[in-house]
């Protein structure tokens, strides 16, 4: 018996060298590993049908044959004659993402939200691009050459411990927080304001999200409109330091009033959902739910394949602007520049308008990207929701997220009336909807502790005092 | 031989030491620990001094209780008829009870969700009826198996014998009957009670956002607060040894032990 565990022992301990000496053979030499972490179904991972062939006006038609991952690794090596091999893999949560990267998973290039990012800027973990990444003569450049003014102007603004976010993130999707309503039941006027969510009329019919940063802000949102004389925050400050002020409040005081409207609110919401809140707007078992753009454009796709016609409201007081941007990790990169110029290369093959146009196809989110000189993505935008020949049309005002504060009236879009308040308004807002919004930081410890408390003491039930 | 049986447990004592023992000092560990890793008690006091966690642990009692109850109420009488074998051939009664274990547990409950939908038109309306709905649909056979199974190795002399000493229907089922199957029902009841505290998926899977003791370790777990959500299930740990304890005293107690 013994002699036989000791062979046992011997066979494995002789098995595993060579096991682990075929895995890493792929990755040896001369071809460089990229390790990318993105949010799950954050990308265009190809296979489509031969129906879904996007052709623009005067442009080469558009199609997801493969992954983008690996049509990155192949234009690489074609642009740059180096081979690259992707690891790419995904997470559910910014948390699940920090939580990842805490247990010791080394990445090279994620994708964190805004706060996410400023978080791990404050804590030296990002590695800033390169001088050569915002070189617009580089034809290459894709991210430089093509994002669109509105959001370089954001992330230009954005600082963390005295540093722009510009030279730590490079934009990937980003959008508004609303809500998706049912319009024969709910008027404009109705979900114009946060309080809806609150309304008893509307009991049990309307869902909220289970995210604690996302519900804060509406708490928040509703308690600022209540304190506000003429109702509406974003109208009565002067400035967007003032109102992002306002709603990046975290101190005690603030926190214990949002959890009286938040734990209301609770008990008037048909449920606390992460993803389900699509499928019920769609079979009509909700009539509004709170959402993010993005998800708001896929939740009005899918209730149009069954016709049903849904709608999205970006409240009148204030609303959250979020970003998803690309950032480098110094852990990873281990001041690699082979990696470096790889991953920036990986996030300026991801801007290429093409490639823009594909995952903005394949996840319904929107894009950072506007394609500078290049107008295929308005394009698209005109193929998407523009309104048909002969049919009534809309103007819709994009200048300022395709050509900035000089191009005013450049780009107008004869858009379908009907998009007004839909897709088209949830993936593009217009610049007055953008003017109420700010961008919700990242809470310090104490804030973090006080606010998770508060999260749980909403959900927990209450039997000791009545509401 | 003997040396040759022991190395059979050898595998079990693996899994119980990975899967068990190692997670329970985890646990442990996290329980009494705070975020810089000092020793501390202040988990628990953050937890007992708050009304609305104290709230939630008592109403996750109260649904354990219903829950249990119902279960009882509805699995002695099918356990009943079933070991006495009113129906012809009762292996395919007994089929009845056991076949929903074998479809997976979040299949039976997405299509209870739409039952339970189509009778109440909207769910969020009754979070406390379908709580109860649930916890019972999916719990139902591991009470209905333990009673079963006592009933039928009872010795029916016995009932016989009280019935020919001049007892009524009633007290024989009282006094004899309950008796003799309370093993049964002790291990049926461990094994509704305590899951039901915690089970929060079937809540989340009925969508009506009831938090129970189960959702709150989950909550805690998912904000990355390992130290209380240790903590919560350190303390329902305590709860289980606790009332194990005292079903294997009643258990004992009435002459039989328990499985």
């Amino acid at each position: 018996m013994k002699r036989k565990i000791k062979a046992l022992i011997c066979a494995l301990a002789l098995i595993l060298p060579v096991v682990s000496l075929t895995a890493c053979k792929g990755a040896s030499d001369n071809t460089l590993v990229l390790r990318v972490a993105n949010c799950e179904e954050y990308i265009d991972l190809g296979d489509w049908d031969e129906d879904e062939v996007i052709s623009l006006p005067d442009e080469e038609d558009i199609f997801g044959e493969d992954s983008m991952i690996s049509d990155f690794e192949e234009w690489y090596e074609d642009t740059y004659g180096i081979k690259v091999k992707v690891e790419y893999s995904t997470y559910g949560t910014n948390e699940e993402l920090y939580n990842q990267m805490s247990l010791g998973n080394t990445f090279d290039l994620v994708c964190p939200s805004e706060y996410m990012i400023m978080k791990l800027m404050e804590e030296g973990r990002l590695e800033p691009y390169s001088q050569d990444f915002f070189d617009e003569s580089d034809e290459n450049n894709y991210y430089i050459k093509g994002v669109s003014p509105y959001i370089r102007d954001v992330f230009d603004s954005l600082e963390e411990g005295g540093e722009s976010v510009r030279d730590y993130a490079a934009g990937y999707m980003w959008g508004t927080m609303g809500i998706v309503y049912e319009p024969t039941e709910l008027s404009e006027e109705d979900v114009s304001h946060w309080s809806i969510l609150l309304d008893k009329d509307h009991a049990r019919r309307i869902t909220m999200k289970d995210a604690v940063r996302d519900s804060y802000f509406v708490g928040l949102s509703i308690l600022r409109a209540r304190q506000s004389a003429t109702g509406s925050p974003a109208s009565d400050v002067k400035s967007e330091k003032e109102l992002s002020d306002l709603l990046n409040d975290t101190s005690q005081e603030t926190v214990d009033q949002v959890e009286e409207i938040l734990s209301d609110m609770r008990l008037n919401a048909y449920s606390l959902e992460t993803d389900s809140g699509k499928a019920d707007m769609v079979s009509g078992k909700v009539i509004a739910n709170m959402q993010w753009s993005g998800d708001a454009v896929y939740t009005m796709d899918q209730a149009d394949e069954d016709d049903v016609r849904l709608c999205y409201s970006v409240p009148e007081e204030c609303s959250n602007l979020w970003f998803d941007g690309w950032s480098m990790l110094k852990k990873g990169l281990s001041e690699d520049s082979g990696k470096k110029h790889a991953a920036q290369a990986f996030v300026n093959f991801i801007s290429r308008p093409d490639n823009v146009i594909r995952n903005m196809y394949y996840i319904g989110y929107t894009s950072a990207i506007s394609g500078g000189d290049d107008q295929r993505i308005f394009k698209y935008l005109e193929d998407c929701y523009g309104a048909e020949d002969g049919d009534e049309s809309a103007e819709y005002d994009l200048s300022y997220f395709f050509g900035g504060d000089d191009a005013a009236g450049e780009y107008v879009l004869d858009a379908d009336p009907d998009q007004l308040t839909r897709q088209l308004y949830a993936a593009y807002p217009t610049r007055e909807v953008l003017s109420r919004c700010s961008v919700m930081k990242p809470f310090d410890p104490d804030a973090n502790r006080r606010i998770s408390q508060m999260w749980i003491n909403v959900r927990c039930v209450d039997i000791f005092t009545k509401h | 031989m003997k040396l040759e049986r022991r190395y059979l447990a050898i595998p079990y004592v693996i899994f119980l030491v990975v899967f068990v023992v190692l997670p329970l000092i985890v646990v442990t560990y996290y329980a009494f620990t705070n975020g810089e890793g000092q020793p501390t008690i202040s988990n628990f006091v953050t937890f007992f001094t708050n009304a609305r966690t104290i709230g939630t642990f008592l109403y996750s009692l109260f649904v354990a209780v219903v829950t249990t109850l119902v279960c009882l109420l509805l699995a002695y009488p099918a356990a009943y008829i079933l070991a006495k074998g009113y129906f012809a051939g009762k292996g395919g009664m007994l089929l009845l009870v056991v076949m929903p274990m074998w479809i997976n547990f979040t299949l039976r409950l997405t299509a209870l969700k739409e039952l339970l939908d189509m009778i109440e038109g909207n769910l969020a309306m009754y979070p406390f009826l379908n709580t109860i709905i649930g916890q019972t649909y999916d719990f139902l056979p591991f009470m209905i198996l333990p009673i079963y199974n006592s009933l039928t190795r009872m010795d029916h002399s016995l009932l016989e014998a009280a019935e020919d000493l001049g007892a009524g229907k009633a007290s024989v089922l009282i006094k004899v009957m309950l008796p003799l199957s309370m093993p049964g029902i002790i291990s049926g009841v461990t094994m509704v009670f305590l899951p039901s505290m915690t089970n929060y998926v079937v809540l989340d899977m009925l969508y009506n956002s009831t938090f129970i003791m189960g959702s709150l370790i989950g909550s805690y777990f998912s904000s990355y607060d390992w130290h209380n959500g240790s903590m919560v299930a350190a303390t329902l740990l305590l709860l289980i040894v606790l009332i194990t304890y005292i079903a294997e005293g009643g258990s004992s107690a009435s002459g039989e032990r328990r499985g």
